[in-house]
């Protein structure tokens, strides 16, 4: 009995040793960058399209003979946007599939666990999708880099800057996002900023996540009587919060950030008065970049339609440029010292190119953009072209 | 005005979805923990088949509901039959398998994006005036509507009708029902089958109203405390448990503070366990049986 359990375990060891021998030897013939993200779970609508894209435009480099002449290989590990999972993830990526690079596109609640493995292993982590954590602004963490469009303060600042410049009269403005800790600095930080560029603040309002009905909430901004209303929060919230409030009879402008379905909710909605404002270029500016990317989701036979995808195509460019810049054979120190310096092309799909320095991890400046749904064109149209507000501060 | 119908609306919400916990609770002593998941089941039903039925609104609405019934019934016989003899422990910890078996597939077959099932029957959700100032959306009060009659109909099948009687039989005391010659895994399937269909229909009028993701099954589980109040095991419990909620709810949101909103569900369902353990209308023998 002892000898065939011997027998067996040593089979069994042999099979594992020869079946892991060809995926090393394929892993040590590409940049190995290992992702954790939330692909499955509540919250994967905001981040899986992102990975799928990611990936498809690093499968496209791919195709046209690789980074440096080399494949980029990523190894996509589901962490459900839970922390546990997430430093299960991470643990595996850099002990076991020994990648040079770690990328986190979930929910901030995840990043701890893999900031801690970053420090400890001394890889460098990129936050493609998900929220830029502080440390990657100036004074920059060495190790953690940003390529997400959204930016609690600067995305305030900026909304605030375009409903002051919209509007002829005197703003009385209310807020309203979902109560968590993010949205609410985001919120808290754009109450500052109204104040100091003369609005008067009626209301502001928080919905749990999620709220099986938002009219509640839309009342009480409503009875607050504002005359915009800056919604800073995962996209079920601002727009059943918006959508609750045109069904009690509010009608004024409401501006929201623009996530990665807001092209596509702006032409569901088709509502004149409702903004969107974000830092990526819209499918309908129509860029000689959209259409690769068309012929990329069709070619990897992406599921979400293409508006979802700019986001992950972006990361996907910076991933590329950076690697560029490491000579083989790839090292996390190399990988660290190319992102401490980089300047990305992004082709249109943001006001300009994403600008890494040594101190500044997130970018130089933030690019912003307005659209609104014209209902005299029946189509998405552009109320404010690319301004730039300057990040390094 | 407004205020009496957000609490009107958000406590037939919660009615809706907890006569689920009731029925299968009341009719088999199972608590189902996958009565969210069904409920989002329910509402990617009516996506389908709006896909499936395209321009014919209510061929797919009928359809969306007599699959939700079909899927409790086949609920019970393929998992829950299973249980029958086993603790009650063992049956909820099935229920809890059977909702993220549930949440894997609708993913793997619906995907991660938001549904509007509204869209897909041609139907729009409009405001309609109520008077003075006061709106409520079509939705809105399509669940208050349907609210009043899935109540009104529950009501009368339990004490009317053959089956409703036999189902209580069943659940006041199982072995001499059985005894009596009531077969039960047809009463429990059918409880089932109602809970399903019941909360398939939340579901489908949550999600014509707000859209379809998967954060629905969080609001499967708000109802819980609704149900809990009310008392388990009566459905004239859940509808006042409901109320009571949806109204701590309201009123919170509007004079205090909506970060608030959350919490009072669960502090009125502590404070009425502490007081008042098996619920308003709940059954005092039963609980001591939990």
């Amino acid at each position: 009995m002892f000898k065939q359990l011997t027998r067996i375990a040593a089979g069994i060891a042999t099979a594992a040793a020869l079946g892991a021998a060809p995926a090393l030897a394929q892993a040590q013939d590409a940049y190995l960058v290992g992702v954790s993200g939330a692909m499955t779970g509540p919250v994967a609508g905001g981040y899986a399209p992102i990975v799928e894209s990611m990936k498809a435009y690093l499968d496209h480099i791919n195709a046209q003979g690789g980074v440096n002449g080399k494949p980029v290989r990523l190894v996509v590990q589901d962490d459900q946007a839970q922390p546990s999972r997430a430093a299960t993830n991470a643990k595996k990526l850099v002990a076991q599939d020994r990648v040079i690079l770690l990328v986190n596109t979930s929910l901030s609640s995840t990043y701890a666990p893999m900031v801690a493995e970053s420090k400890r292993a001394g890889v460098p982590l990129f936050f493609a999708g998900g929220v830029c954590p502080p440390a990657t602004y100036p004074p920059a963490d060495p190790l953690q880099f940003c390529s997400t469009a959204y930016s609690a303060n600067l995305d305030s600042e900026a909304a605030l800057d375009f409903i002051k410049a919209s509007s002829s009269s005197p703003v009385r403005i209310a807020f309203a996002g979902m109560a968590i800790p993010l949205v609410r600095t985001g919120i808290e930080h754009a109450e500052k900023v109204a104040v100091s560029l003369g609005m008067k603040t009626v209301g502001t309002q928080f919905s749990p996540p999620p709220a099986p009905d938002y009219t509640p909430f839309a009342t009480k901004i409503k009875d607050a009587d504002p005359n915009w209303v800056f919604s800073w929060s995962p996209w079920v919230s601002q727009v059943r919060t918006f959508e609750a409030l045109r069904r009690l009879g509010w009608d004024g402008p409401y501006v929201a950030w623009a996530h990665l379905n807001a092209e596509e909710e702006l032409a569901r909605i088709k509502d004149g008065r409702f903004y969107v404002i974000g830092t990526n270029a819209f499918l309908e500016d129509n860029l000689p970049v959209h259409a690769e990317m068309r012929a990329v989701a069709h070619r990897t036979g992406l599921k979400y339609p293409i508006s979802y995808l700019t986001e992950g195509y972006v990361a996907g460019m910076v991933l590329e440029a950076a690697l560029k810049k490491v000579a083989w054979p790839p090292t996390p120190q190399k990988v660290t010292a190319a992102m401490s310096s980089l300047k990305v092309d992004l082709r249109g799909l943001r006001g300009g190119p994403l600008e890494w320095t040594k101190g500044n991890h997130f970018r130089t400046a933030q690019y912003y953009r307005v659209w609104r749904w014209d209902p005299a064109q029946n189509r998405i149209v552009r109320v404010q072209d690319w301004k730039a507000i300057r990040a390094g501060r | 005005m407004q205020l009496a119908i957000n609490i009107a609306v958000l406590a037939a919400i919660y009615a809706l979805i907890s006569c689920g916990y009731v029925l299968i609770y009341r009719a088999t002593r199972v608590l189902s923990l996958a009565h969210g998941e069904l409920m989002m089941l329910g509402a990617y039903g009516l996506y389908a088949t709006a896909s499936l039925f395209s321009g014919h609104p209510l061929v797919a609405v009928a359809a969306a509901g007599a699959l939700a019934l079909a899927v409790g019934v086949l609920v019970y016989f393929a998992l829950m039959w299973r249980m029958t003899g086993e603790s009650v422990l063992a049956a909820v910890l099935a229920t809890i398998a059977l909702g993220i078996l549930l949440r894997g597939l609708m993913i793997l077959l619906f995907g991660t994006q938001t549904r509007h099932p509204l869209d897909g029957l041609g139907w729009t959700n409009a405001s309609v005036p109520i008077g003075g100032d006061a709106f409520v959306s079509g939705i809105g009060l399509a669940l208050v509507l349907a609210t009043a009659a899935v109540y009104g109909l529950l009501f009368a099948f339990l004490r009317f009708t053959r089956w409703g009687i036999r189902m209580r039989a069943a659940g006041q005391n199982p072995l001499l029902a059985a005894q009596r010659g009531i077969g039960l895994h047809g009463v429990y399937a059918l409880a089932w089958g109602l809970a399903t269909f019941t909360g398939g229909l939340a579901g489908m009028l949550i999600a014509s109203d707000a859209g379809l993701e998967s954060t629905m099954v969080v609001i499967g589980l708000k109802a819980f405390p609704a149900a809990l109040v009310g008392g388990l095991d009566s459905l004239a419990g859940a509808l006042l448990g409901a109320a009571v909620i949806a109204t701590a709810e309201v009123l919170m949101v509007h004079y205090v503070d909506a970060l608030l909103a959350d919490v009072v569900p669960f502090f009125i369902l502590l404070a009425m366990l502490v007081v008042r353990p098996w619920g308003l209308f709940g059954s005092r023998e039963e609980l001591d049986r939990v």
